[in-house]
């Protein structure tokens, strides 16, 4: 009885959650810049923007100076919804608060050394500064991601490992392990790959098992995309 | 200064002690000054290997926690000459081990061999990387199997960021393969995997192959590393393996399935 009395007076419950969350990393605090940004990410991918939270992060900028305000509004009128700011001093995590936002401490240094170490021949970043080049092996419980564009891997990506973009995943060796591509919902995104035995294959967010693949398709290039709301795996010639 | 090798794999059961105590002892006979230490702290296994079990008194977590000095742990090998065994403690566990300590063993021990084996436990967690972590050179051991393939490539990924040499950016740890268990019969039938679909999986190079023997059991048993058994298949198989380790080309053998001739397959039995 007492059970059913304390629910009955619960107004709500405590629950920790794992969200995903999309983290806007500001290398500069010049609004005009960002907002100009925005506007071209806006036309080539509008389902993103829709009033998804984002946490600004101003890990990497040095000026204390911000304009914290100004930057908010940038984002909403790009659709985008501010929800947290994450790293700057004193001052900043102050005008976040004010403004309703959260604050977060900065990230501490990460081991991303699988990342960056394995491929320290590759140059990384493209011109616009969202792809990534990776070359050599990618292995077992190794995580490779351009999570701003597309990722081309020079090499193998072994069972239980994972290569993710934004964009499309081009990989140029044998797929073994999972690929996603246009994790942030790009339905133009692609997989491509020189032989095909991935664990996974997933384009924003549909995916194929590998049971579910066509054996005849396996061991040989193919190219992967959604077509009507379908993953599609055709052969690459 | 010693060059310090690892020998591991991430999987458990695939002949990581067998390897470390063969390629220590392949190393010493030829002449050179090795050490070889059990990481495996609470499951010690190479003094069994090593045949001197009833020698150790101190082990690596002492010398480590400062209540024996490195001189006292040491046990010289009764068989080879250059040959020293730094045991693990069976009392403790891998929480025993430090960061800090084992860079001062191995510092101290840089300075008075050309060689030190490491013999990693199973598995991804501290010991393992412990045992990894100052490593220049990595023997990954790796059975045909496609659950050692995976763990085996695993273990690559982490030899290739959680080592002193990833992490202060000098040339990477040196990785090389070797395969154990490998019998060219089963192969054939499609039992195993075969050679160079691992080579492919795994991308490095092959330092040796060991053909699945009885010599190994037989050695394991008798506490006496299979290097010492000349005659057997996988004795030479680890001889091999050291002289390409020193450096030599040495073609490969015991990869191919061999029709028995008429003796054998009267007298039959297994491989020696």
């Amino acid at each position: 009885m007492s059970l059913k009395v304390e629910q009955a007076t619960t107004a709500f419950t405590f629950k920790g959650g794992m969200l995903p969350m999309t983290v806007m990393e500001l290398s500069t605090s010049d609004p005009e810049r960002i907002g100009a940004q925005l506007a071209g990410k806006l036309s080539q991918a509008p389902a993103f923007f829709q009033h998804t939270p984002v946490v600004l992060s101003v890990e990497k900028l040095d000026d204390t100076a911000l304009a914290l305000e100004r930057l908010c509004a940038v984002c909403r009128s790009h659709r985008l919804l501010p929800v947290a700011v994450r790293g700057g001093g004193e001052g900043i995590k102050q005008s976040a608060w004010a403004l309703g936002l959260g604050w977060f401490p900065p990230q501490e240094i990460r081991e991303t050394r699988p990342l960056t170490t394995v491929d320290e021949t590759s140059a990384g970043i493209d011109e616009t500064g969202s792809g990534r080049i990776h070359r050599g092996t990618v292995r077992s419980g190794q995580q490779v991601s351009a999570p701003g564009g597309d990722l081309v891997i020079i090499g193998a990506v072994n069972a239980g490992a994972e290569v993710l973009a934004a964009g499309s995943v081009h990989v140029y060796g044998p797929l073994r392990g999972r690929a996603l591509a246009g994790i942030h919902g790009d339905r133009q995104a692609g997989i491509f790959c020189r032989e095909l035995h991935a664990e996974l294959l997933s384009v924003a967010g549909t995916y194929k098992r590998l049971e579910d693949v066509d054996r005849a398709l396996l061991g040989t290039p193919v190219q992967i995309g959604l077509k009507e709301d379908q993953l599609a795996i055709e052969a690459l010639v | 200064m010693a060059r310090i090798i690892v020998v591991t794999s991430g999987k458990g059961g695939v002949g990581k002690t067998t390897s470390a105590a063969a390629i220590s002892t392949g190393l010493a006979l030829k002449g050179n000054r090795t050490v070889v230490i059990d990481f495996d702290v609470g499951l010690r296994n190479l003094d069994l290997i090593m045949g001197c079990e009833r020698r150790v008194v101190y082990d690596l977590v002492n010398v480590i926690q400062g209540e024996a000095g490195l001189n006292q742990a040491l046990i010289r090998d009764k068989r080879t000459e250059n040959l020293h065994i730094l045991p693990a403690s069976q009392t403790r566990d891998k929480e025993a081990l430090t960061l800090e300590g084992v860079e001062q063993v191995l510092e101290k021990l840089s300075e008075d061999y050309d060689y030190i084996v490491c013999d990693s436990p199973a598995g991804i967690e501290r010991g393992a990387q412990l045992a990894m972590y100052f490593a220049d050179e990595a023997i990954v051991v790796t059975n045909p199997e496609v659950s050692s393939v995976r763990d085996s490539d695993r273990i690559l990924g982490l030899l290739a960021s959680r080592t002193r040499r990833a992490e202060q950016g000098q040339d990477p740890v040196v990785e090389r393969l070797l395969i154990t268990r490998y019998n060219p019969d089963r192969v054939d039938s499609g039992d195993m995997l075969n050679l160079d679909d691992i080579q492919e999986i795994l991308a490095i190079k092959l330092i040796g192959l060991i053909p699945e023997s009885e010599a190994v059991l037989r050695a394991s048993n008798s506490g006496v590393p299979v290097t010492h058994d000349e005659q057997s298949d996988a004795g030479q198989a680890y001889l091999d393996t050291v002289d390409r380790l020193l450096g030599e080309e040495k073609p490969l053998r015991f990869h191919q399935f061999e029709k028995k001739g008429f003796l054998s397959r009267i007298f039959g039995g297994g491989r020696r």
